[in-house]
């Protein structure tokens, strides 16, 4: 019979086991703290991957020939300043 | 007749006592709350969906998955940075203000002494139905702040500082504003009587200001503006992504706003809101749909029927109506939130145009701005109804008491932080990587790889439409040589 699960009793030895538990124990500030570390470790080595993946293919780009100059140089013959007037495409009244 | 008699009195003697009972009725009530929190925070990951199909969208094809990326690991650094601190920042900081400073578990011993990471309510706790799930729905919350501002910031901001500026956003800034303007205890609440009952401005407003404040320091897209200061345009790679992405965030928003409310009928009398003023869910329902339609009506007509303004005049008409959303009549929601609508076309195009701020999504005029005129709105349209377990009349006075409180709570630490970032040189990409595409360096792939790559194109101030490199190249040979980008700011 479904109804006679102990299900109070067992409830309270489910409450009872809680791994590291239960709140506010020596088990839950450490794995508190152990949480926190990871998270911090996880924001500064994104940082870092990060710095080194643009880094490298920044240098790549540069290195590769295909990049203007990084001197004054004047526009090429084709280009053509934008006139001062006219209606935009952007959305707007 | 002795047998009846003996099986009544068998019925009678299992019976429940009314002690029984209670109890029943209680774990049912608590329950059925579980549950209810427990699907409002499923039907919000669908803002999240959407919101990276709308950004993955409006990115060009060289920048799709660096874009998407941003959303997907939102959700990795903001929940534990929320369940660290965030939440407990909620919970603690509800009674005060800078008046009160610091509210500890002794004077608010019901909630804050729960939010804490190692508290009984947020571990396996067979007694507590409600603390888990009430903390993933503000969690959603959180994910939500950060990706109205990543939008705003693709194609050219670094992935990671984008993630911290979330973890600020999220995880403090915005809860932050919650506690003092969006609980029952906040201090704006119970001495002003704020009203922002569906969090017009303390999820939307302060996400756009604090949003706007990093876009200051970001600067804009290579190619994006002339050197006059004229706005040009990128093409979206798929817009169809993108509305479809806009769709699937209005859908979360009926998870969204139902969360909003409170519920647990053997605590309360009924429906209240987050102030514990009563409310029903179907007022607040019908607000909302009133409001997507009035916001679109507002979007088509100002953008002159632009497909990506008129959906996302719906967004801003319901932001525009959701701090009144359990007053409104759908009427006057209607009416308010096609002004909604409208407002932030033109916000979003002075924006543009004016202050010379590349916002690729239009997120500080759709929530910033029309977060910040949802409560104003309320100020003029609910003035007088009463807000809150102090019973305080909200009023155009504390409406504006919360405006400018939460501006500079929001603006300042998105400023503050992203101008560190962009000293360390850890705010934004190469401008070599944001020229060829953030996806090769980030990923070192084309994530459409069986389609053909065609000339990229970019349209003109004048509308002329041409092939963009000759014109991205302009713009980095003027940031590589003046550090300049167009006549923006």
């Amino acid at each position: 019979m479904i109804d006679s699960f102990p299900f109070e009793e067992w409830s309270e030895d489910i409450a009872g086991y809680w791994t590291f538990g239960p709140g506010d124990s020596t088990g839950t500030y450490i794995l508190t703290v152990l949480g926190i570390a990871l998270m911090i470790i996880s924001l500064i080595a994104w940082v870092r991957l990060e710095s080194r993946k643009l880094d490298a293919q920044a240098a790549l780009l540069r290195g590769g020939g295909i990049l203007p100059p990084a001197s004054p140089t004047a526009p090429g013959p084709g280009f053509q300043e934008p006139p001062l007037a006219g209606p935009s495409t952007d959305p707007g009244p | 007749m002795s047998s009846l008699a003996s099986l009544i009195s068998s019925i009678f003697a299992q019976a429940p006592t009314p002690e029984e009972l209670d109890a029943k009725i209680t774990l049912d009530s608590a329950v059925l709350a579980e549950q209810f929190y427990f699907f409002t925070v499923v039907i919000m990951w669908l803002i999240h969906a959407g919101f990276m199909a709308y950004e993955a969208g409006v990115a060009r094809r060289k920048n799709v998955m660096s874009t998407a990326m941003k959303n997907i690991l939102t959700i990795a650094v903001v929940t534990p940075s929320f369940y660290y601190f965030g939440w407990y920042i909620y919970g603690c900081f509800e009674p005060g203000g800078p008046a009160q400073g610091h509210a500890g578990p002794s004077e608010f011993p019901g909630f804050c002494g729960a939010t804490a990471p190692w508290a009984e309510q947020m571990g396996p706790n067979l007694q507590d139905h409600i603390s888990a799930v009430f903390f993933l729905a503000f969690l959603l919350f959180s994910w939500t702040t950060g990706s109205i501002m990543s939008g705003a910031l693709i194609e050219r901001v670094r992935l990671s500082a984008y993630l911290l500026l979330t973890v600020l956003l999220g995880s403090a800034v915005w809860i932050m504003d919650a506690a003092w303007g969006w609980s029952a205890g906040g201090w704006l609440v119970t001495n002003y009587g704020f009203h922002d009952s569906i969090a017009s401005l303390v999820v939307h407003g302060v996400a756009g200001a604090f949003t706007l404040g990093v876009l200051l320091n970001l600067g804009p897209r290579i190619g994006k503006f002339d050197r006059q200061g004229r706005p040009r345009a990128f093409r979206p790679h798929n817009t169809h992504l993108t509305l479809m992405g806009l769709m699937l965030i209005f859908t979360g928003f009926y998870g969204f706003y139902a969360a909003c409310l409170v519920i647990q009928s053997t605590i309360f009398p009924g429906w209240l809101n987050i102030y514990l003023s009563p409310a029903t869910l179907g007022a607040i329902a019908f607000v909302i749909t009133v409001g997507f339609a009035g916001g679109f009506t507002g979007g088509w007509f100002a953008s002159k029927g632009d497909p990506f303004w008129t959906l996302s005049g719906g967004l801003a008409g319901v932001i525009s109506v959701s701090a009144g959303a359990d007053v409104y009549h759908p009427s006057l929601a209607y009416l308010l939130s096609t002004s909604g609508g409208m407002v932030a076309v033109w916000v979003g195009t002075y924006i543009e145009r004016k202050l010379r701020v590349d916002d690729a999504v239009g997120a500080v005029a759709v929530h910033g701005f029309c977060g910040f005129y949802g409560v104003f709105l309320v100020g003029i349209f609910a003035g007088g109804f009463p807000t809150g377990v102090n019973n305080i009349p909200s009023s155009f006075g504390g409406q504006a008491m919360g405006m400018l409180a939460f501006f500079p709570l929001a603006f300042l630490p998105g400023y503050l932080a992203s101008w560190v970032l962009k000293k360390l040189n850890l705010l934004r990409v190469p401008p070599e990587v944001e020229l060829e595409g953030l996806d090769m360096a980030e990923f070192q792939q084309d994530f459409y790889p069986e389609f053909e790559r065609v000339p990229e194109t970019i349209v003109l101030p004048t509308g002329e439409e041409v092939e963009a490199a000759p014109v991205l190249l302009e713009g980095y040979a003027d940031v590589i040589q003046t550090g300049t980008r167009g006549g923006s700011r």
